[in-house]
């Protein structure tokens, strides 16, 4: 469904990321691991369309994301990123609303469908509970799951979360990730994201992609590529260091 | 929450028209309401009454509403593009920009140089506000401090307003009568060809606004965001800067500087309706700065009649404890964070 060809990401001419190619199919969740600094980032970001890219071309469905119209491309790239939005004033319902803003008319009011589509997207969150509460006022693993029913309410194809789970307590990380196991299933949203727990990555992804310095150093099955011995030497840790506190 | 909405709304038509007629009743000569009520369906009512109805009042009344209300949505745009509450035509310096040009084109004018109509005028106000408005955004890319930016803001203005100051001295004093009145800032003494040519400006500018609010309200939660939601962040920025410095330019040029509208009305109208979003707020502002400039005015001229204040030493009196509470509460924000 989402087929990326040799995209190379970056600022201006400062070029992160250098040709990275794959394939996602809808239900799949794909996995970036790496340092800090590897590019997951960058190229994240890239397949958000919040920085163009500079080489390389983006296929949803077979059509290319180049000739998409923003709007169009939106309805189909829903995106939670790291930055906090401003929400001056508003209330958990309000900010998730946002988030069918491709398919409202000129003044944003939403319809009926809008509204079933946030309802249903706040039951699947379990957010239901905070719709009235300012968003201000929630603690970091409830903020996260508004952001999730933001993304969601909007039925995308493909969502894409940079450390989504960055921030959490235990609880709060495995609640969330379940929710996105139980989304790409219900919705067959195909998910892209980046993690820094690999001992999550690797139960949850049916992909994972190795960065290390912006290239792509392995592409494949969890099982295959997070074991101890390609761990170790992909987060460059020796030995000592990874038995003393990870063995 | 929709209720609180009409409400409020409610309650700003009413003040809007109860201080309309206060402001067309009351002053150095009074007029009663029976009086308007005769002067304008017709039969018989005093004939100086009439003049100073039609003549003086009704004129100064319509143009601190539609001014004010220029003010106010100039400064929300303002706020929204910077994302910070105290941003506005006068802080950042986009006021005395106008003012500089239109200076310079009334002396112009007095020279017999060129030949100054009303929307000319308006033309000169907004090539001023845009190019102090140019200045500040090519400061804000340098500088990612908010309240660096607004100290920059000032410095534009002061800039401005001193070399405007040169440029009046070095005019002949003939030349600069109209001019004096004007660096106070005044709603009255507007023909009716003004108060024409600035309601279409402003009107056309409102429904431009108006039209723009579904991308302001995604421009609001962040830039990421509103990429995230299809929106094309370059032109809604232009077209913020374009309509600001539209609106603010036409102000500055008509009724001269006046002060600290653009960062209160914004503010107390947020507060009034519980909410900031910008399909509420854009109407709402409007004619909240109406009402405000409306009750400026009035204070303006009664207070220590039959001699007058100027406005904006009014506006900063009512305006300026209000941006001192903006920040107070900014400032706890921070803490709490």
């Amino acid at each position: 469904m989402l087929e990326i060809k040799n995209i190379c990401a970056g600022y201006g001419k400062r070029e992160i990321t250098h040709d990275i190619s794959f394939t996602v199919q809808g239900g799949e969740i794909l996995t970036f691991i790496g340092q800090n600094g590897s590019g997951k980032s960058t190229l994240l970001k890239t397949l958000a369309g919040q920085i163009p890219p500079l080489s390389g071309e983006m296929l949803i469905d077979g059509e290319s994301v180049s000739e998409m119209s923003r709007n169009d491309f939106a309805k189909r790239v829903s995106a939670m990123l790291t930055d906090r939005p401003r929400t001056d004033m508003m209330n958990c319902r309000e900010v998730i609303e946002t988030g069918r803003y491709p398919y409202t008319g000129t003044f944003g009011l939403l319809g009926d469908t809008d509204k079933k589509a946030v309802a249903e997207a706040m039951r699947l969150t379990d957010t239901e509970e905070l719709a009235d509460c300012f968003f201000t006022e929630i603690s970091d693993g409830q903020k996260q799951r508004v952001m999730l029913a933001r993304a969601v309410c909007r039925e995308p194809k493909i969502l894409l979360l940079d450390e989504p789970t960055s921030f959490l307590d235990i609880h709060y990380k495995l609640t969330f990730l379940d929710m996105l196991d139980n989304l790409r299933r219900e919705r067959n949203i195909a998910v892209i994201m980046s993690l820094h727990e690999t001992e999550l990555a690797e139960k949850i992804s049916d992909t994972v992609m190795l960065l290390k310095n912006g290239k792509c150093t392995g592409i494949g099955k969890p099982t295959e590529l997070l074991d101890r011995r390609s761990l170790t030497k992909h987060f460059d840790i020796s030995d000592e260091l990874y038995e003393k506190y990870h063995g | 929450m929709k209720k609180r909405i009409i409400l409020s709304f409610a309650l700003l038509f009413a003040l809007t028209a109860v201080f309309i007629v206060i402001s067309i009743t009351a002053g150095s000569a009074d007029i009663s309401p029976d009086e308007v009520i005769k002067i304008i369906f017709g039969g018989g009512a005093d004939e100086t009454s009439e003049l100073i109805l039609l003549k003086i009042r009704l004129p100064r009344t319509f143009a601190a509403a539609l001014l004010g209300g220029a003010l106010a949505l100039s400064g929300y745009m303002l706020q929204t593009y910077f994302h910070n509450p105290i941003a506005g035509p006068f802080v950042l310096g986009i006021s005395s920009g106008a003012r500089l040009t239109v200076a310079i084109a009334l002396i112009l004018a007095a020279r017999g140089a060129i030949v100054l109509n009303s929307a000319l005028m308006a033309a000169t106000a907004f090539v001023g506000a845009l190019i102090a408005m140019s200045a500040v955004l090519l400061m804000s890319s340098r500088i990612r401090s908010m309240s660096l930016l607004v100290v920059c803001g000032v410095m534009i203005g002061y800039i401005c307003t001193a070399i405007t100051d040169i440029i009046v001295n070095f005019a002949d004093d003939s030349d600069i009568v109209n001019l004096r009145g004007w660096s106070v800032g005044t709603f009255s003494g507007f023909r009716s060809e003004s108060l024409i040519v600035c309601a279409i400006i402003i009107f056309a500018a409102l429904t431009a606004v108006f039209f723009m609010s579904k991308p302001i309200s995604a421009y609001q939660l962040g830039e990421s965001y509103a990429v995230d939601m299809g929106v094309n962040i370059k032109a809604v920025r232009i077209a913020i800067i374009l309509l600001s410095s539209l609106l603010s330019g036409c102000v500055a040029a008509f009724a001269g500087p006046v002060t600290f509208v653009g960062i209160a009305v914004p503010f107390l109208v947020k507060m009034l309706f519980g909410t900031a979003k910008p399909l509420v707020m854009i109407p709402a502002c409007f004619l909240g700065g109406g009402v405000f400039c409306i009750v400026s005015d009035i204070i303006a001229r009664t207070v220590i009649s039959p001699s007058e204040l100027g406005i904006s030493t009014v506006t900063s009196v009512l305006g300026a404890p209000v941006v001192l509470m903006i920040m107070l509460r900014k400032n706890k924000e921070r803490v709490r964070d």
